[in-house]
């Protein structure tokens, strides 16, 4: 471990976290990736993780964002008192 | 002999050093005249070696002793040579060899001659040894004048070009040291070229200490340069491959860094500088957005099946929620059907804006893509099924969910009764806390 974070001079934003806890947070994120995990590889590089996950990232805020504009569209369409009770629900 | 000897001589002045000297200086840079002296003396060489040649093999332990009774010839008439040595040398540095080489070649010139010269006494007369003396520094001047003028790479023939040529082979790194041994056996070489091949005997005496002590000499450069040669390979190949290493190492966490920044710009809040912390935050945050894709998206598709008129989009919701099951088992990639699915803008009833509740904080009507305060996937399953339960005992009797497998049209149809229940319980507690919504069913079948 610490001979390890000899090695991983992290570019000095931190030097104390060392590779091993990164790998595994890493790993933790390839496990929610799922173009990464269907692949079934486990030779994913840490930057490949990395980047798939922004573009994941990306695609899950496309869709809430499509989402979000559904349902507020649904609920707009409600009639004001369901609409009133929805929101008020919503908000809690 | 004498008449070719002097013959040379006569023309200018047959007596004096110095003329000699002056004769040989200032032809040397005319070819014609140089290389016909190296002719002549080369006949003359050639003659005076055969007649010595016998005691020259008789006496092995000759030649070391000659150079110390050559010296005192050559200072008797010294300076001529060292004069005509050092013109020589002046002459030599216009030919491209460098002044201490030339000087140096010179020198083995004389000795070789030396050697030549002094086997004689026991044969030869004194005078005659004088005259062979003189030839051989004659002859020897003019050779290496005329070899040096002519062509320095001319290819001579023979045993000295081969040790001359392995000295400089075995030796190509240094260039420093070279000198020194490479242009000595040149020296010889060119004697050698002046004296033709019938010498052999005369050279295997004095040419071999020459040799044998250039060969030693490179030996030992050849040995130090190589033992350097080998470590400096050595390390250069380690630090190549180490800078190679780092410079990849390098690109990598760059690589890294960058996707880093990136992550951290994709995710709200998120002023980590830690990488960890970051990476531990985007998990959270992937984590806390697939889940509100999949709520949001089974809120949407549940919108309209609260309405009886629109059971026309009941396969396609099956098929969403099927995936949204799926998405849990594995799959992970939610698929929405909605543009169908909200075709018909029904009227949402509570119970779904209930199971919506807790998870979507929607102020107004805009959803905020806002992390869920760190929901679990099992939490998630369980609700899931909740809703789809309510669904189901909402819709008793309609044609549903043809797409579903039968574990699941099982589990429905067992916990059809109690849904009323869990639909009354989730308007009640609309922020009921996950724990207790998760155990929806199992308190369900409690009941």
């Amino acid at each position: 471990m610490s001979s390890r974070r000899s090695r991983s001079r992290q570019s000095g934003v931190n030097s104390r976290i060392t590779e091993d806890q990164i790998n595994d947070l890493v790993s933790k994120l390839q496990q929610l990736l799922p173009e990464i995990r269907e692949r079934r590889s486990d030779k994913v590089s840490a930057a490949k993780v990395l980047q798939e996950t922004c573009n994941y990232i990306r695609s899950l805020h496309r869709e809430v964002d499509d989402l979000s504009g559904r349902l507020s569209e649904l609920l707009a369409t409600t009639d004001t008192a369901q609409a009133a009770l929805i929101r008020s629900l919503l908000l809690q | 002999m004498a008449s070719w000897l002097h013959y040379p001589l006569v023309d200018e002045d047959p007596d004096l050093d110095q003329s000699f000297c002056a004769d040989l200086l200032y032809p040397t840079p005319n070819q014609s005249t140089t290389t016909s002296n190296t002719n002549t003396n080369t006949i003359l060489r050639t003659s005076a070696v055969t007649e010595l040649r016998p005691t020259v093999t008789a006496g092995a332990s000759r030649p070391p002793i000659p150079p110390a009774r050559r010296t005192e010839l050559a200072d008797s008439k010294g300076q001529n040579f060292v004069h005509f040595s050092r013109q020589k040398a002046s002459f030599d540095g216009r030919l491209d060899q460098t002044e201490p080489s030339s000087s140096k070649s010179m020198v083995v010139v004389r000795e070789s001659t030396v050697v030549d010269s002094s086997d004689t006494p026991g044969v030869a007369p004194e005078s005659w040894e004088r005259s062979a003396s003189d030839i051989g520094d004659r002859g020897c001047g003019t050779m290496s004048c005329g070899a040096l003028a002519g062509t320095c790479s001319a290819g001579a023939g023979g045993k000295e070009m081969m040790t001359c040529e392995v000295s400089v082979t075995s030796s190509p790194g240094c260039s420093c040291a070279s000198p020194e041994p490479v242009l000595k056996p040149p020296a010889e070489d060119r004697k050698r070229k002046g004296r033709e091949a019938e010498e052999a005997e005369c050279h295997s005496e004095c040419g071999p200490t020459l040799v044998r002590g250039l060969v030693r000499q490179d030996v030992e450069f050849e040995s130090v340069e190589a033992k350097k040669q080998v470590r400096g390979s050595t390390s250069t190949k380690r630090s190549r491959a180490a800078e190679v290493h780092n410079l990849s190492e390098r690109r990598r966490r760059d690589r890294i860094n960058e996707k880093m920044r990136a992550l951290q710009e994709l995710i709200p809040r998120c002023n980590k500088s830690d990488k960890a912390s970051m990476l531990d935050e985007a998990i959270e945050y992937l984590k806390s957005l697939q889940l509100q894709v999949q709520m949001m998206s089974m809120g949407c598709g549940m919108v309209p099946m609260m309405f009886p008129g629109v059971q026309q989009y009941m396969p396609a919701m099956g098929m969403g929620l099927g995936m949204g099951m799926g998405m849990e088992m594995g799959i992970n990639r939610p698929m929405m059907p909605f543009p169908n699915l909200l075709a018909g803008s029904a009227l949402p009833t509570p119970t779904a804006a209930a199971h919506l509740g807790p998870r979507f904080p929607i102020p107004a009507f805009h959803v905020p893509r806002v992390p869920a305060p760190d929901p679990s996937r099992s939490q998630a399953t369980n609700q899931s099924e909740q809703m789809l339960n309510s669904l189901g005992t909402q819709h008793t009797g309609q044609p549903r969910f043809p797409t579903f497998v039968d574990p699941y049209q099982q589990y429905i149809a067992t916990h059809q009764i109690q849904l009323p229940f869990q639909q009354n319980q989730a308007l009640a507690q609309p922020s009921s806390s996950k724990p207790s919504s998760s155990k929806g069913p199992e308190n369900l079948n409690n009941h």
